[in-house]
């Protein structure tokens, strides 16, 4: 009796272990952008250890200047600042680039609904950790942005019930920010849990194939080769661009007596949240987040068309307006305060909405026929 | 005759070395440090920390510099040690793990010495100013005569790059302000322009280590991308 058999017998796990590595179950033809969800897990494990690194020195009572510590006085502690940076541009990316997939490919469609709300879910949750984090920087920017965004949830007294209480602690206080991190960091692992169950969607819907390849060597060497592509991407940002897509006020500190000129958040934040100043009050950012959600949830149902069949040229272009929309909008976000760029962001906001309540449900439904 | 007009060329080239030497980095203003490859002119640096510490340093604070920090700048260890004795705090001379002296004891007292606007402290103020260094620069040398329809506040002064144009800061530099050691002539927009490139390294020190580590990590993984796109190829070719 070999080695192997002996340890076998004792720990079964081993066999599925294998049978998982190596049994030539995949289809053949997945593309390189099929490695998106891994290369978002990847990045997401990395953005845990270095958020991890930075976690020890951070001190929320006195959040800038221990920023400032991190990256001055820490050995390499600007270098782990700058990767947890990056990262987050790294996985926005990489989860903006995915949801536009799965609109042009229409994967949302039966036997896709389920992994769909699940991509859905981990959006949220991501903006929320992404959201908190911006916060937790503790600059001229986010400190405003976070006092809005409290006195809007002090606001929200009703069910779901004082979220302003629990979830921030009441009004903007020295205590605040150490709730956010705490939040920031079990919420960021509970990523990892949703991750996990898109992971078994993703094989639920898996067709079986009688002669295919194992994970390894053919995937492994293919997500191996995309990794590194992610990777020097994120090499060239992180090195050359390290502050991409932020707002340079957001670099000073906070101070509470002065609004700065400008509130635009990261850029990752624009494409959900610049429809705030669409809607009118304490409320309005809250809400036009949450449709947007909303929209994007129930998109399984809003599109009408056959699942089976591909997506046409009409369905394409639509898509690509959709994305040019979304990119637009986040631009105009940016720019300083202005009447056209008022006009503008409502008429985007308003195609947003229009792209999945009215075209896309009206084009399937024709496509059908 | 041959000999002498060697030598009468040799001197020639000697007058006109230090002025193909130094190129005009005033007209249009640029520094080392812009671009994608910029690194740090460690000249500029000592001579704008020269002018940060004669003018800024009166007012401004920068909590987050220590003065162990300016070993950045190409100072020796004991040159460093020999500025911060120079430097009176209230426990004595300051020492190399001294954050850099603030001139106001509280905020209230920067305040009331300014009618209210407080100095802001000038540890990130390149980086948290849309334009960075030219904004610097420009706000340095923006002060200018106010229209004449214009109202100032009291104590405020006419300056083109502020928002608003009404700034608290009376102009703070001019010709001859400092002497240069190393010869360049202290002219007021060549302080504005080397006390703009050591604000610069002070918002972000690390950006020489950042493009040397970032430039060698980029050459290995494009190397590396070539290899593993090359392996994946071989495998899938093999499992047909």
């Amino acid at each position: 009796m070999s080695e192997t058999k002996w340890l076998d017998t004792r720990l079964p796990a081993l066999e599925s272990f294998r049978a998982f590595w190596s049994d030539p179950v995949l289809p053949r033809e997945r593309p390189y952008l099929a490695s998106l969800p891994v290369l978002i897990t990847g990045a997401l494990i990395f953005q845990f250890v270095s958020g991890l690194v930075l976690s020890l020195f951070y001190n929320p009572a006195d959040a800038y200047n221990s920023i400032q510590f991190i990256d001055r006085n820490v050995n390499d502690g600007w270098l782990i600042h700058a990767f947890h940076e990056t990262g987050t541009t790294m996985i926005f990316g990489a989860v903006f680039f995915s949801l536009f997939r799965a609109l042009w490919l229409r994967s949302y469609k039966a036997p896709g609904e389920v992994l769909w709300f699940f991509t859905i879910a981990q959006f949220s949750l991501l903006l929320l950790v992404g959201y908190l984090g911006y916060v937790l920087s503790d600059g001229a920017v986010s400190y405003w942005s976070l006092s809005g965004t409290i006195s809007g949830a002090l606001g929200l007294n009703s069910f779901p019930g004082a979220i302003g209480t629990w979830f921030f602690g009441g009004a903007d206080g020295p205590g605040t920010l150490a709730r956010l991190a705490v939040f920031h960091a079990v919420l960021a692992l509970a990523v990892f849990g949703i991750l996990f169950l898109e992971y078994l969607a993703r094989r639920g819907m898996e067709p079986k194939v009688t002669r295919g390849v194992g994970l390894h060597p053919y995937y492994t060497s293919q997500y191996f080769a995309a990794f590194v592509v992610f990777a020097l991407i994120f090499a060239v940002l992180v090195f050359f661009a390290p502050h991409l897509g932020e707002n340079p006020l957001n670099r000073g500190p906070a101070d509470p007596l002065m609004l700065p000129v400008s509130v635009a958040p990261p850029w990752y934040l624009l494409p959900v949240g610049n429809a705030g100043h669409v809607f009118p009050g304490n409320w309005g950012s809250i809400f036009a987040v949450l449709a947007r959600l909303a929209v994007l949830f129930a998109l399984p149902w809003l599109d009408r068309s056959v699942p089976s069949k591909p997506a046409g040229f009409l369905h394409k272009l639509l898509v690509f307006i959709l994305a040019l929309d979304v990119i637009l909008l986040a631009i105009w976000a940016m720019q300083p305060p202005s009447l056209i760029g008022e006009i503008l962001s409502v008429l985007f906001t308003a195609y947003f909405f229009f792209h999945f309540l009215v075209l896309l449900p009206l084009t399937t439904a024709l496509e059908k026929k | 005759m041959m000999r002498r007009l060697l030598i009468a060329g040799f001197a020639l080239a000697l007058l006109a070395a230090p002025h193909a030497k130094a190129e005009d980095t005033l007209n249009p203003p640029r520094w080392q440090s812009e671009g994608i490859f910029g690194s740090y002119d460690k000249a500029a640096l000592q001579r704008g920390f020269l002018v940060y510490q004669t003018v800024c340093a009166a007012c401004h604070s920068a909590n987050a510099l220590h003065y162990r920090d300016l070993d950045g700048l190409g100072f020796s260890t004991e040159q460093i040690a020999a500025i911060a004795s120079g430097i009176k705090l209230a426990s004595g001379p300051a020492t190399l793990d001294d954050i850099f002296k603030n001139p106001y004891p509280d905020p209230t007292a920067a305040a009331a010495a300014f009618g209210g606007a407080i100095p802001p402290d000038l540890s990130t103020i390149v980086a948290a100013r849309p334009g960075g260094t030219k904004y610097v620069y420009r706000l340095l040398t923006g002060y200018a005569a106010a229209p004449g329809d214009m109202n100032l506040l009291p104590g405020h002064y006419y300056n083109t790059a502020f928002p608003g144009q009404q700034i608290a800061m009376p102009p703070p530099l001019k010709d001859g302000q400092v002497q240069y050691a190393d010869g360049v002539t202290a002219s007021a927009a060549q302080e504005a322009s080397d006390v703009a490139a050591f604000l610069t390294w002070a918002s972000d020190p690390n950006l020489d280590s950042s493009k040397e580590i970032g430039l060698r990590a980029v050459l290995f993984l494009v190397f590396l991308s070539f290899v593993a796109i090359a392996t994946k190829r071989k495998i899938w070719r093999e499992s047909v």
